[in-house]
């Protein structure tokens, strides 16, 4: 018997010691608890890279983690799941817009010269883009006017025809039913890849960066993003900018594909090209999508691209009431798991409950030390596993109460009820598990919240159903006044020879 | 160890005879199988589901936005229909290079009196949900914003949440079957992941009607549910074939039949009491866990109670079938 006392030490130490954890290590709970923003991006693969492995996926963390920093969201978290994706958390945020704006795109600065003899065809789309965008801005406008409730009429506006044709020009195919301004959209998109054509190769990119910032424009509310380079950018500037100066030839800036800002450079500049090692863009910038571009920039531009394939976003009222009802849950499942096994088992169910309790403990002390991010799914898996654990101890008290009706002695039937249901019991432990680890290799985000507290649950339950109450009972038993099969079950039962 | 009572005494007479009640029971698990067989492909056929259970959001991808009314006691009135009308003539903040998604279809749903409202549409940016919320705004007044919540799943996503569904499912029960095949003869493991099968199928075919009838969709925590029960299922089955196996030599010189009916009487108890204490928690996750929780929680509960049923009912009684004596 003393054999078995050994553990009562180990256990008063291991709750002493998860109570000392969860005071000094507190739970971390998920977004969908604490309320916030969580996004998920996919790198995809691009160019001569067919598949992300994890030195791309690293690289694109550098950059996102810089211009994270750049926006300066406190507590945000960015982590690498799997191969391909990254998942930010923006704790207490709710509008999620501008960080999938300035992390969702990659933010290749490129400055390109206009190819020779082109001029004509760039003075028609530049034409063009002015005119498409000024008749957007007006309906955008208008619009935001409609909302407002204030009248406004438009001034600028394009002939039916007129669009009609250059969108048959440019070869834009219309989806059917298509609004004006759809139309005028996918124009808009045709003009900017056709300009984009007109241009040289890169020879200068964002690489070549060592700063950006932003300045209002003198006249107007508009912004410009200014840019510096290191000393081989400057050069490459200086060189670009000399090869076109005098000309009608533009230096386009193109940002991942699109043209964002097309440039004159005056004869001046002829001898030496732009010097300084600065240049701005204007692109008649508000200034939000200054502030994001500088940050951008400064991040540098991602390796690869990424594509936003998630967007979870709960209120902290939302997460509070989640934690109020999932507490509500794993009480009232306690509670009525503990009635049940006491109505049902008498001494050894008040043991059992004990031991649960001590389980839920242990459990809750492993979360933190992990850590595990407690989650929704996380905490229904730890309430499924309240009940798999006592599971456990009804195996092994109806085996004790097998043994005592017939005829056995107290102390000999609890140690054949715990045994034989050893059996049964593993059997069941390691089919849960199984389960575990499938959901967990192949499950995403909420799957795996489940899967890991769930797993942590069934070999907690290992130790606390079969250690724990074993115990307990030992311990108690050792008390002559509790040695009474009464105690296990009802009387009638008993054969009269073991009363 | 020491030789217990049971070898020595007679054998008890079991008080419930399971054997006897085999054909019932036959009847019933086959009758609910073919219920549920019959509910996904008439989900399968159904024009506006076309699967065999009616996918939610994680599976078809798109946008999900719940909002709560600001209001002091009663909600004045709100009319789905016009939410709708009012978002469908939304221009959404254009995407570069993207056309913005088309809203004619989204569906709204006014949910505790008018109190909240939960909208269904298309793959939206951050930017265009927002701009979603402030249209309703304007149809139904202020909304708390604090009580918000918006999910965004791609469509690339929602086809890998599919598919990690379904290879983990998979893998799940190879796995299951490989280690009871490693621990009990092929007959055992046989009927357990017959046992798995049986329950597996009602689970799917309740929620397959539950999609026809009510709407109700499922979601990766549905997949989730099933990986469990199937583990705890085949766990139940496991029990009762313990203790044929530990009983064999006791009882050897009787017919397999009533092999089975001693063993199910024995662990009658144990496997209804198993159940239920695990059924306990769930309840409690029923009824306060929370919406989200709320049909995960259901499909965990119908899986582990058809599965306490075809472990007492189903597996016992077809072993007599297929074991030669």
């Amino acid at each position: 018997m003393a054999r078995q006392l050994w553990a009562v030490p180990v256990i008063a130490f291991l709750a002493i010691a998860s109570v000392a954890a969860l005071v000094l290590l507190p739970l971390q709970l998920g977004l969908d608890l604490r309320g916030g923003s969580q996004l998920t991006l996919q790198v995809m693969p691009a160019g001569s890279i067919k598949t992300v492995g994890k030195e791309q996926l690293e690289a694109v963390k550098d950059v996102l983690d810089r211009r994270i920093n750049g926006l300066g969201v406190a507590e945000s978290t960015l982590q690498t799941v799997g191969d391909d994706q990254l998942v930010l958390q923006l704790p207490g945020e709710q509008d999620p817009s501008r960080a999938a704006k300035v992390l969702g795109t990659t933010a290749l600065l490129e400055f390109r010269a206009q190819k020779p003899g082109t001029e004509q065809e760039m003075t028609g789309l530049l034409k063009l883009k002015r005119q498409v965008q000024a008749v957007l801005n007006q309906s955008r406008a208008k619009a935001a006017a409609t909302a407002s409730g204030e009248p406004a009429a438009p001034q600028v506006e394009i002939e039916a025809e007129d669009l009609a044709r250059s969108l048959q020009q440019l070869g834009v195919e219309v989806p059917p039913g298509s609004s004006e301004s759809d139309q005028l959209e996918l124009l808009l998109g045709a003009v900017n890849t056709k300009i984009v054509a007109l241009y040289e190769p890169a020879t200068l990119t964002g690489r070549d960066l060592t700063g950006a910032g932003r300045q209002q424009q003198q006249t107007g509310k508009a912004w410009d993003v200014t840019l510096s380079f290191n000393s081989e950018g400057g050069r490459k500037f200086a060189e670009l900018t000399q090869g076109i100066a005098g000309t009608r030839r533009l230096l386009g800036i193109v940002l991942d594909g699109r043209s964002i800002s097309e440039a004159s450079v005056g004869p001046e500049f002829k001898p030496a090209g732009i010097t300084g090692g600065g240049a701005s863009i204007t692109g008649n910038f508000s200034a939000e999508e200054a502030r994001d571009l500088e940050v951008q920039l400064r991040g540098g531009s991602l390796p690869l691209p990424v594509k936003l394939i998630e967007v979870r976003t709960v209120g902290p009222s939302l997460g509070a009431e989640n934690i109020r009802s999932s507490l509500l849950a794993a009480l009232s499942g306690l509670a009525l798991v503990a009635v049940f096994m006491v109505v049902v088992y008498r001494l050894p169910g008040l043991v059992s409950v004990l031991a649960l309790s001590l389980y839920a403990l242990f459990n809750l002390a492993i979360y933190s030390l992990i850590p595990v991010t407690l989650s929704l799914p996380g905490i229904a898996g730890f309430i499924l596993s309240i009940g798999m654990a006592v599971d456990a101890n009804v195996l092994i008290f109806e085996r004790v109460k097998e043994e005592l009706r017939a005829g056995n002695t107290l102390i000999r039937s609890i140690d054949t009820g715990f045994s034989l249901a050893f059996s049964s019991i593993l059997d069941g432990h390691v089919t849960g598990l199984i389960s575990c680890v499938a959901l967990f290799a192949l499950g995403t985000g909420l799957v795996k919240g489940f899967a890991v507290t769930l797993a942590i649950g069934l070999l907690l339950s290992l130790f606390t159903a079969l250690t724990c109450t074993r115990t307990l009972l030992r311990l108690l038993m050792s008390y002559a006044a509790l040695r009474r099969p009464t105690y296990f079950l009802p009387a009638a039962q008993l054969p009269a020879s073991a009363s | 160890m020491t030789t217990t009572a049971p070898a020595a005494t007679p054998l008890p007479s079991p008080r419930f005879r399971i054997s006897r009640y085999r054909r019932l029971a036959w009847w019933g698990s086959g009758l609910a199988c073919a219920l549920s067989v019959v509910g996904l492909v008439l989900c399968w056929l159904n024009p506006a589901i076309g699967a065999p259970l009616r996918p939610g959001l994680d599976f078809t991808g798109g946008t999900q936005i719940q909002l709560e009314r600001r209001c002091d006691g009663v909600c004045g009135r709100l009319d789905a229909s016009q939410v709708q009308r009012r978002i469908a003539a939304l221009r959404l903040p254009e995407q570069a290079g993207e056309a913005p998604p088309n809203l004619a279809g989204t569906a709204v749903q006014v949910l505790d009196q008018g109190r909240s409202l939960v909208l269904r549409l298309p793959d939206l940016k951050p930017e265009q949900a927002a701009a979603v919320i402030r249209a309703v705004e304007a149809e139904a007044g202020a909304l708390n914003p604090t009580a918000t919540s918006v999910n965004t799943i791609g469509p690339t996503l929602g086809d890998q949440l599919l598919k990690g569904s379904l290879i983990s499912l998979l893998v799940s029960f190879a796995a299951i079957a490989a280690y009871i095949t490693f621990r009990y003869d092929r007959v055992f493991a046989a009927l357990a992941l017959v046992c798995l099968g049986h329950d597996v199928l009602i689970t799917c075919g309740v929620f397959a009607w539950l999609g026809l009838i009510a709407g109700i969709e499922v979601d990766s925590l549905f997949a989730v549910s099933l990986i469990t029960v199937a583990g705890y299922s085949v766990t139940d089955t496991v029990v009762v074939f313990d203790r044929i196996r530990e009983q064999k030599t006791a009882l050897s010189g009787l017919p397999v039949s009533e092999q089975v009916d001693v063993a199910v009487d024995a662990t009658l108890t144990r496997s209804l009491y198993t159940s239920l204490t695990t059924l306990l928690p769930l309840v409690g996750l029923i009824f306060f866990g929370g919406s989200t929780l709320y049909w995960f929680a259901v499909a965990l509960a119908i899986g582990i109670a058809v599965g306490s049923w075809s472990s007492i009912g189903v597996a016992p009684t077809l072993l007599p079938l297929f074991s030669r004596r």
